[in-house]
């Protein structure tokens, strides 16, 4: 808990060496795990995080400190240590705060710290029996996890808002196995929602028998040949391939300091006619959704790419000042350990008008990605590496059998140019990003798409 | 902190905890960057976390905290116990009562917690200064990072026992981005110690400009079957993402195939694995792991013959055998795992100029990417992003990027035709001189 009057005192000791903007953000937050492994619940784990970090100004230089200790004497010291790596008259007083109500447009109906444990092990249960039912898999990874975090938020052009972010995921791994080789396949679904999330969005049993039938296909699945070849991905979890390829080249982090590859191209064509991107932190309880940023600025839905033309990057508080454009509510942050900076939200590729059936049936010899596994991208570069989790081979617009092993290198303004299908039916799924400033939920999405030509790796 | 333990302990004891143990970690960290010379990411913390692990009928519960007031220790003690009471892990586990004696391992350097802010931030305005006059084609340093710390662990449990372990240490990194005729190529370097060593700037500057200059004009070679050595980066991260093979409850659980292969031959006879947390200046080094046990040398794979996986006290036990001394929580809040500390490949003799000799034509694989999407650690498939370049002659040749190496970690292990002199830790705890892998399936171009 934070009060107006704790904030401004601390606001003002951060300006006293010539800082022209602070900020205070305190977090309290509970974080609960119950893990399954070998049939039985191995963990069951609460943590509160606890603590504040103070962040200074001056010009394009940005400090900042955190500390566990909340007492006004704690942050003051925080405020005291921020101002000591700024040199500089005291130029600047806090404004008043405003009286800032901050909307709640994810509505929670039931908070996971008033749910009952043992209702949150019986769904970790229900998974587990469902992957018992298949023989080759050997070892099931269940895990559920809930947030509460709470932030309030000050800062010396007069914000005051505080906020209540809930959390709740459902994780299954299952891992098949012949005795001489694993194959692994995964369920991850989870929501800006509280237990609510397994009354209609989630069920346990369907996503136990999503990870097992994945591992069990890869586990009959023949390695996957490698080289050039037009490659379907499959909406949900393939957008990762945008995320990772092209969504943080449009952080703001990477575009102003001019090493991505789309720093300057405003108003360009770097993607087919056919590639429309959007990053939208407003979809009611969405993942990646938010009330306001972790700079306390309000939601957007951005359209990144409209048919083909970069029409807007990501754009956080700081890189706002150097780029002198507009914040975007895109100011995003693990929590109090972490300076905010610009983060993807809820970004996908949106839907197309391209017929699924007639995407695979007219691509020829190729690679269709049904699941995508995690990635990574150099930013300043552009170059990406994908794995495909789940992948079956084409053989003149047919889908032929199952292949392991296989994964997708590139780089993203070239995957952009060649997308020459998009599909109808754009679905979410759910990650955990990471980048500097730390984890945060993020959903990636597209509907089917098809790239005319692709380097796959492969195992043979 | 004394008081805050002691009334957690007596409360614990109260509410019915047979034995209960306090894991509490402190950190001061600075850390800043530099970019055409403005600084950034100037980060300053001093952070507490504590947990509290305990017997409550027969289980094991575990709860963590950050904010340390009365009401904190009602609720580390009573979701101890719920904790405990929905866990059905039967496996006998333990507060440990302590051994009699520990090695000393010494990890804290006084004079670098006298170093001044503005000493660090020299450091990197200093270190991007020297990477751009390198050379008229490097474009940025685009990461370009300076960070210590100043920690201590300690473990105070119900028997009495009450450790402490004294950590701090320096690491720099920058990243260079260079470019020429449309073709751009970007390297790193990094410098870790528990000295600081202003000097350290300049070495990592050139050394990055010279690997990316290097890279510049790199391209995929023909997708084929190549002869290859993995260098000391790459055979590291390689090692890094597999080592969890070798941790006993991986094995016990299914999710490594190493499990019932004690004894057995599992690589050349070339291969020496090591866990050494007593390495003198190693990043992991310690005298006691996280359950307080001991800790000592393993020899884990003996001349190809894996000689024993990494235990904690409860696999250990499961096992039938001694704990050495592996047992490892990933923060101060996370379960007690299974991981190794300093673990790397026991150097040969050759270096990597001779290793490159005796392969005559080949590769030399200096950058692999994606671990985390790209390897499976429990079939031990990978599918790599890699970077490097060709050896003609045996000699280094051309670079080449844009290409993937993949294979099987298992069967990498068993084709390892010689294992180098120059063994590097590049930045923790895994280690690896560079490595001829025998021959390893490419694609390219």
């Amino acid at each position: 808990m934070l009060s107006q009057e704790t904030a401004a005192a601390v606001l003002d000791a951060a300006l006293r060496s010539g800082g022209d903007f602070a900020e205070i953000f305190l977090e309290d937050r509970r974080n609960n795990v119950l893990s399954m492994r070998s049939n039985r619940i191995e963990t069951v784990n609460s943590n509160r995080l606890h603590g504040a970090g103070v962040r200074v100004y001056s010009g394009l230089s940005s400090v900042y400190v955190y500390t566990n200790d909340t007492s006004l004497k704690g942050l003051l010291d925080c405020a005291a240590r921020a101002a000591a790596a700024i040199s500089g008259p005291d130029l600047h007083k806090a404004a008043a705060f405003a009286a800032s109500q901050c909307p709640n447009v994810h509505i929670i109906k039931e908070l996971p710290s008033q749910a009952d444990a043992r209702k949150k092990a019986e769904k970790l249960k229900a998974a587990n029996a469902i992957l018992k039912m298949y023989p080759e898999v050997v070892q099931g990874i269940i895990n559920y996890t809930d947030s509460e975090q709470r932030v309030w938020i000050a800062n010396s052009e007069g914000m005051f808002k505080n906020d209540l972010r809930v959390y709740t995921r459902f994780v299954v791994n299952a891992v098949a196995s012949n005795g001489t080789e694993n194959q692994t396949g995964s369920c991850t679904p989870g929501a800006m929602q509280g237990f609510e999330l397994f009354d209609r969005t989630v069920d346990p049993e369907m996503c136990a028998h999503t990870a097992a039938r994945t591992a069990v296909t890869m586990l009959h699945a023949p390695l996957c040949p490698s080289g050039m070849m037009p490659v379907v991905i499959d909406n949900g979890f393939g957008g990762v391939i945008f995320h990772e390829a092209c969504g943080h080249s449009l952080e703001a982090t990477s575009v102003a300091p001019g090493n991505s590859e789309f720093s300057g191209k405003l108003g360009q064509k770097i993607a087919s006619d056919r590639v429309t991107a959007i990053d939208d932190g407003t979809i009611p309880n969405a993942w990646g959704s938010e009330n306001i940023d972790d700079e306390g600025n309000e939601p957007t839905k951005l359209v990144l790419i409209e048919n083909g033309i970069l029409k807007n990057y990501m754009i956080d508080r700081l890189n706002s000042r150097k780029m002198g454009m507009p914040v975007t509510g895109s100011g995003r942050r693990q929590g109090y350990m972490f300076a905010p900076t610009s983060r993807m939200r809820n970004t996908y590729i949106a839907a197309g008008n391209d017929s699924e059936t007639e995407m695979i049936a007219t691509m020829g010899d190729g690679l269709y990605c049904r699941k995508m596994g995690g990635g990574s991208v150099d930013p300043s570069t552009g170059k990406f590496n994908f794995s495909v989790q789940e992948g079956y081979l084409v053989k003149d617009g047919r889908i032929v059998h199952p292949v392991r092993g296989a994964s997708l290198i590139g780089r993203g303004s070239e995957i952009l140019m060649k997308i020459d299908r998009v599909g109808r039916d754009m679905q979410m799924a759910q990650g955990m990003c990471g980048s500097l400033s730390g984890s945060v939920p993020t959903n990636v999405g597209q509907p089917m798409i098809r790239v005319s030509s692709l380097t796959v790796g492969g195992a043979k | 902190m004394d008081e805050y333990i002691r009334k957690l302990l007596a409360a614990a004891q109260e509410a019915g905890i047979s034995a209960a143990e306090v894991y509490l970690v402190s950190n001061d960290r600075f850390r800043a960057m530099c970019q055409q010379g403005v600084i950034n990411n100037y980060t300053v913390n001093s952070t507490r976390g504590l947990s509290l692990r305990g017997l409550y009928n027969g289980k094991m519960g575990y709860a963590g905290t950050e904010a340390f007031d009365d009401e904190s220790v009602q609720q580390l003690v009573s979701s101890v116990i719920e904790s405990a009471t929905l866990s059905e892990d039967d496996s006998v586990q333990e507060i440990y009562p302590g051994d009699k004696v520990y090695p000393t391992v010494d990890n804290y350097q006084p004079e670098l917690d006298a170093v001044t802010p503005e000493a660090k931030l020299n450091y990197i305005r200093e270190a991007e200064q020297k990477l751009l006059a390198c050379d008229s084609r490097i474009a940025a340093a685009t990461y370009n990072m300076i960070s210590t710390s100043s920690g201590s662990v300690r473990i105070v449990n119900s028997y009495g026992l009450d450790l402490s372990m004294r950590d701090n240490g320096c690491v720099s990194y920058i990243n260079a981005l260079v470019k020429e005729d449309g073709h751009s190529a970007s390297e790193s370097a990094i410098s870790v110690g528990r000295v600081f060593r202003p000097e350290e700037a300049e070495r990592t500057a050139k050394e990055a400009a010279e690997k990316a200059l290097f890279m510049l004009g790199a391209a995929p070679v023909e997708s084929g079957i190549y002869r290859a050595i993995f260098d000391p980066y790459a055979m590291g991260d390689m090692l890094g993402v597999f080592s969890g093979i070798f941790s006993s409850e991986n094995a016990q659980q299914n999710m490594s195939l190493l499990a019932g292969r004690e004894g057995e031959k599992i690589a050349s006879d070339v291969v020496n694995l090591v866990d050494d947390p007593l390495l003198e200046g190693g990043y992991e080094s310690r005298a006691f792991d996280d359950e307080g046990v001991a800790c000592r040398t393993t020899n884990v794979v003996e001349n190809g013959v894996l000689k024993t996986l990494l235990y904690n006290l409860k696999t250990a036990r499961k096992a039938g055998v001694q704990s050495t001394g592996s047992a490892r929580k990933a923060g101060y809040a996370a379960p007690v795992r299974v991981a190794p500390s300093n673990f790397f490949f026991k150097p040969g003799t050759k270096n990597l100029d001779e290793l490159m000799a005796d392969m005559g034509e080949g590769l030399v694989i200096t950058d692999v990417g994606g671990l985390h999407a790209g390897a499976n650690p429990m079939s031990g498939d990978f599918s790599l992003i890699a970077e490097g370049y060709t050896v003609h002659n045996g000699v280094k040749d051309k670079p080449v990027e844009q290409i993937t190496v993949a294979g099987n970690f298992y069967e990498l292990l068993k084709a390892i035709r010689a294992v180098g002199s120059d063994l590097v830790f590049p930045g923790g705890g895994i280690g690896s001189p560079s490595v001829d892998v025998g021959e390893i399936r490419v694609s390219g171009k």
